[in-house]
């Protein structure tokens, strides 16, 4: 339990690294409500990869992984898995 | 076989007869997809009897690697499914590895073999390298469309989108289909290979079906002997010798050529796609209305999708994921300012896409200066971005403004025209001399004194061009608006839709095919 909720604090940081200033915390939409682009997301795959050290491609790049902290840490988690 | 010639029309009536009506009389109704896939052999053998060796080389490699990346990924799940996370994980990354062993072996080869056909003597020309040998092949009809589509299949396969399919001659005709190999669409394996390999019987679906492709078909042969071919009369004669002529003179030619382009590759995919439902198989949409594009990148949204997309998901996404690509976004975002840092990473993968893709439409200078032309406009758009929406803002200019809307149409087609100097001048040098004359040397007295009209084009087939392509403008911006032709045709009454066919077909025949002198030419796309 206390790792996943590092690793959503990990995942916080990055993408406020990236998109300075959004409240990502508790949005459950980034994509549909337009809070983080095509860009910002290619971004973060990058970082995502190398802070968790798991392999993430093509086929992951779908809205439903990047709508929230929570689904992108259900992302990584399944990818560590 | 051209599309416009009697021989292949009787191949596809021949093909539709024998695929409806054959499973009557002979119980091979699971295997119907195999009459197609003769059809298929048939029409490519007629072409180049001996390209057929290529295609049947480039099928049988894509099998064997699709078959082989799904054994080693069944040897490793029957292996390892009760194994630790731990181990498992360690023989994930071999498998991983070995998966892009076998895919970048089968990669290397095929892109090999379109390297060496198609751009091998430009490479020794380009590095003066007189030394090595020039290899003049007859290029294989299609081969970079089937090349990129058997590619997409085995990177499905790699990445485990799709399951490897185990039949070799359902693979072969996944490759080879014939309506798509003079042009394209390159079509995914998922999308394509249901319909392919389904089982159909003449009933009231299929009768719709062959009445939807005609259709489709019809408007395809409407656009290409009607207009293109009208067009191509005074594009032929400007581009032939452009020194004859004024700015004036170059931009209406190249305006003629943007309609000739469009209706040719447009109206040769509508014909692909008419024929290939009329055995019921949906091929995907290469074109989207692209002259109601509100910028470039949604013009190439629009135009040539089905290699679109294949760039964005085999290259551009492979490209910007990678490492390299993940340190240099990171450095740019640390050391540059704004939108630069953000940008820094995509825009060298978008760069590289537009090279490509400029590449891919051939060995020449020019083409590439198209690609670079491209990807430099798509990175200034976005570095512009928020410049732009500042200027709209002062202006209190609403982003659901029709003019504003009208704007950004007209300068989309207007960078797509200059684009199109590159595209279509025999060297890039002379493109550069035409555009600098379109602006230098105008010469507007061409258009009235007598010059235009003897380009080789009458002044009515200049009205037959302008009008089918209002026409076609029309039937769009009726799409645009979320209409469907042929549903909404479909519920008129019979006599109307008898009308929807005998009219276009009577135009066919008197404006297209029985004009006096009139030689259909070759797509232009068939030469990618």
């Amino acid at each position: 339990m206390q790792d996943m909720q590092k690793m959503k604090e990990q995942i916080i940081e990055i993408i406020q690294g990236i998109v300075p200033g959004i409240a990502c915390e508790t949005a459950t939409s980034m994509i549909d409500d337009g809070l983080i682009d095509s860009l910002d997301i290619v971004a973060l795959v990058g970082e995502l990869m190398e802070t968790f050290d798991v392999e993430l491609g093509v086929t992951d790049l779908i809205p439903e992984n990047f709508n929230s902290v929570d689904a992108i840490a259900a992302m990584i988690t399944a990818k560590m898995a | 076989m051209a599309f416009t010639s009697l021989p292949f029309l009787v191949l596809v009536a021949v093909a539709v007869i024998g695929y409806y009506w054959l499973p009557k009389w002979v119980q091979w109704g699971r295997v119907q997809w195999i009459w197609l896939l003769f059809v298929s052999y048939v029409f490519y053998g007629a072409g180049n009897g001996s390209a057929t060796v290529w295609l049947l080389l480039v099928s049988g490699a894509t099998w064997l690697a699709g078959i082989c990346l799904g054994e080693l990924e069944r040897r490793h799940t029957v292996r390892y499914a009760n194994a630790p996370v731990d181990e498992r994980k360690a023989h994930r990354s071999i498998l991983k590895r070995q998966k892009k062993r076998v895919c970048a072996g089968y990669l290397l080869a095929v892109f090999g073999l379109l390297y060496v056909m198609k751009y091998w003597n430009f490479t020794t020309h380009v590095l003066h390298a007189d030394f090595l040998p020039r290899w003049d092949f007859l290029l294989p009809l299609g081969l970079s469309f089937f090349i990129f589509q058997s590619a997409g299949y085995v990177i499905d396969v790699y990445r485990d989108s799709v399951p490897p399919e185990r039949n070799p001659l359902k693979v072969a005709l996944f490759t080879s289909f014939f309506p798509q190999m003079i042009q394209g669409p390159i079509s995914r394996f998922p999308s394509v290979a249901p319909s392919l390999y389904a089982v159909r019987r003449w009933n009231a679906q299929a009768a719709q079906s062959v009445q939807y492709g005609l259709q489709l078909a019809l408007g395809g042969y409407l656009k290409k002997m009607v207009v293109a071919d009208r067009a191509a009369v005074i594009v032929n004669t400007v581009f032939a010798s452009p020194d004859r002529y004024g700015g004036a003179v170059l931009a209406g030619a190249v305006f003629f050529y943007c309609i000739q382009l469009y209706c040719d590759f447009s109206g040769g995919i509508d014909i692909t796609r008419g024929v290939a439902q009329l055995f019921g198989i949906a091929l995907s949409d290469n074109f989207c209305r692209p002259f109601f594009a509100t910028s470039l990148t949604d013009y190439w949204r629009r135009w040539h999708i089905t290699l679109g997309a294949w760039m964005r998901d085999y290259l551009f996404y492979p490209l910007s994921l990678s490492k390299p690509f993940a340190r240099l976004g990171k450095w740019g975002r640390k050391h540059l300012p704004g939108k630069a840092g953000k940008i820094l990473a995509t825009s060298l993968a978008t760069f590289i896409v537009y090279f490509v893709i400029g590449i891919w439409h051939g060995a020449n200078f020019r083409y590439i200066a198209f690609g670079l032309w491209n990807g430099i406009l798509i990175t200034a758009s976005l570095l512009l971005e928020s410049t732009f929406l500042a200027v709209r803002r002062k202006l209190r200019i609403s982003d659901d403004s029709v003019a504003l809307r009208v704007f950004r149409i007209a300068r989309t087609c207007l960078l797509v025209f200059i684009g199109r100097y590159l595209t279509r001048a025999p060297r890039l040098l002379v493109a550069l001399s035409m555009l600098q004359r379109t602006v230098t040397d105008v010469q507007w007295h061409q258009l009235t004194d007598g010059t235009f009209l003897s380009l080789g084009l009458p002044l009515m087939d200049i009205g037959i061009v302008l009008l089918g392509m209002a026409v076609i403008l029309g039937v769009e911006a009726f799409q645009e608006r979320g209409g469907q032709v042929r549903d909404s045709l479909a519920r008129q009454s019979a006599g109307i839709q008898w009308l929807a066919m005998v009219v276009p077909l009577t135009v066919l025949l008197l404006f297209g095919i029985m004009r006096e002198g009139y030689i259909a030419s070759e797509f232009i796309y068939k030469q990618f």
